[in-house]
């Protein structure tokens, strides 16, 4: 079976507290893959490892072929890693269109030289917003919006890069079950549409089996078990 | 499973993602109003300290703004912007007297110069942030002054040098110009320099500079590269605070020790302050009407000092946005949410919005 993401030996400790110790792991492309973990057993720091926020002691990781391990985080967005945060960090002086506009240009990368007009380059950023339900809210400055438009406006970014990977960090959590049960349909379409392979990560149980395909266990730094649902 | 390989994602420009209350060009009456007293202003047959006041006042003005790109637009708050707008001011004298180039390729030396300072400030400091960046551009703030301070690049008989706490003479072409001539030339950089910072602070690499400044964990999660976004914005303030101190190096015909100064810095950063960091608009304004007050008061150099800190803990204290964000916030409160103003040219209604 082909390999998006693999893991081998991740390691990290933060001064004398080893945090993971020699996580292996994989995602296949388009897999759908849930991370269960008590608090404190290194959800979040393998998230930052894997998407490049953390570098690991020790250990590889690998995406779509190449070795990424020393890869900072902006670059593996551009390569099709992208990720969201447990709280948001919103742009206090930015609107949500102008939230978006920041994701799809740089991944945009070498921006139009010429040709096309502004109307034509508005259409990806309006469809985006569209799409996360947070069209009515494009004008409104990121620090007003609420928990659940800041949850969408996360995906919305995270979607801007067209990712092959998504990495979401308890994304669920702290939501209306009207939000959550939006945010469901859009990783479901997301998954089911474009092939975006997830690795989400959660303290629900039954959320974890109602959207992936495969749940590690993580404890204590280890994963101890892997479930196929 | 994919429906096809995520290849490159949709082109998109940034360019126009503010709402209209941002336009750069609202307010445009009162800008033209004040730009058409200024051009007035001569013709009433001021006095030359006047003429002379507003001259250096729309160089410091230029100069105010260019702090801005850097840390109001950028977020990097650098204390020794005075590095670049010296570093030119001293190429341009340098170029002139000693080398004996030509005037205008002497300018265009001098800016360039500058930027190259600025992206080497900007490299130093990139992966810096708060006061540690402020830290590091103070200290090598400090150290251009006082190496201008204690360098002597020329000594002559009978006790005449060049440098030092004398400063070098600009070779001008144009020694007995009548002073409103200066005037008009600074004003005009202003309107030009000050254009130029508000273009580049409303384009797309300027919004990403903001979202760079608002949170830089979310722009590097957006794929936003912020040490090379920060370099750049360092480069682009000390480009045009370079042309701001060649253009004050004409103006006074010497480049001094003070125009490296700790000083000089801790102005621009209070005019930015005070009129509004990130607002270009705002310092410009802060600037000229700070310096022209203070300086048009006659007031020793001190009391001036005294007289800025003053104000910046004021503003600071009771209106932290400076004039044109206390402006925005009252006139958002007066009219309604800004953020829910609909564009004025853009907006289509699309089916099905807000359902995901």
């Amino acid at each position: 079976m082909k390999t998006l993401l693999s893991a081998e030996g991740i390691t990290k400790s933060f001064g004398a507290t080893q945090v993971l110790s020699g996580i292996t792991l994989s995602v296949a492309p388009g897999e759908p893959v849930g991370l269960f973990g008590p608090n404190g057993s290194g959800k979040t720091t393998l998230v930052n490892l894997l998407s490049g926020l953390l570098l690991p002691d020790a250990g590889t990781v690998r995406f779509d072929g190449k070795e990424i391990t020393r890869l900072p985080l902006d670059a593996r967005y551009r390569l099709g890693i992208a990720r969201t945060f447990q709280i948001p960090h919103p742009y206090p002086a930015l609107s949500v269109r102008e939230a978006v506009r920041v994701a799809l240009a740089v991944n945009a990368g070498k921006r139009k030289e010429g040709g096309g007009t502004r109307e034509d380059e508005e259409g990806p950023t309006e469809d985006l917003l569209a799409r996360t339900g947070l069209f009515n809210q494009r004008f409104v400055p990121c620090a007003q919006l609420s928990q659940g438009c800041l949850r969408r406006l996360e995906f919305a970014r995270a979607l801007a890069c067209r990712p092959k990977l998504l990495i979401l960090d308890e994304i669920f959590s702290a939501l209306s079950a009207a939000d959550e049960g939006d945010l469901m349909a859009l990783l479901r379409a997301a998954n089911r549409d474009e092939g975006t392979a997830f690795l989400l990560v959660s303290h629900n149980p039954p959320l974890l089996k109602a959207l992936c395909r495969r749940i590690l266990v993580l404890e204590e730094g280890r994963i101890v078990r892997e479930r196929t649902v | 499973m994919r429906n096809a390989a995520p290849s490159r994602a949709p082109k998109v420009s940034l360019r126009g993602g503010t709402p209209p209350a941002r336009s750069p060009w609202r307010g445009g009456g009162w800008l033209a109003a004040g730009i058409g007293l200024l051009l007035l202003f001569p013709l009433s047959s001021p006095d030359a300290f006047f003429l002379d006041v507003f001259t250096t006042g729309f160089l410091l003005a230029a100069f105010a703004a260019s702090w801005d790109v850097v840390g109001g637009v950028s977020g990097q708050i650098t204390l020794g912007h005075a590095l670049p707008f010296g570093t030119a001011a001293y190429a341009c004298a340098l170029l002139t007297s000693f080398a004996g180039w030509p005037l205008p390729l002497a300018v265009a030396a001098a800016v360039l110069l500058a930027a190259a300072v600025g992206a080497g400030i900007g490299a130093l400091s990139a992966r810096l942030v708060g006061p540690f960046v402020a830290l590091l551009t103070l200290a090598l703030g400090e150290i251009a002054h006082e190496a201008a301070v204690g360098h002597t690049f020329f000594s002559g008989p009978g006790g005449y040098a060049w440098g030092g706490e004398g400063g070098i003479p600009v070779a001008l072409p144009w020694r007995d110009a009548p002073p409103f001539w200066s005037y008009y030339a600074a004003l005009a950089f202003l309107c030009l320099a000050s254009f130029g910072m508000l273009r580049f602070s409303r384009s797309g690499a300027g919004l990403i500079l903001r979202a760079v400044a608002g949170s830089p964990i979310t722009a590097q999660a957006s794929g936003v590269p912020i040490a090379r976004f920060r370099r750049l914005a360092f480069t682009v303030g000390s480009a045009f605070a370079g042309a701001a101190g060649a253009g004050f190096v004409l103006h006074v015909g010497r480049a001094t020790a003070n125009d490296l100064s700790l000083e000089l810095s801790f102005q621009a950063a209070t005019f930015a302050a005070v009129g509004g960091r990130g607002t270009i608009v705002g310092p410009v304004v802060a600037a000229l009407v700070l310096h022209v007050l203070f300086q048009g008061l006659s007031l020793p150099p001190s009391a001036r000092v005294l007289l800025y800190a003053l104000t910046l803990l004021v503003t600071l204290r009771f209106f932290p946005g400076g004039v044109v964000g206390t402006a925005r916030d009252l006139a958002s409160r007066l009219g309604g949410k800004e953020g829910a103003r609909p564009p004025r040219r853009r907006g289509r209604n699309r089916p099905g919005e807000g359902t995901p």
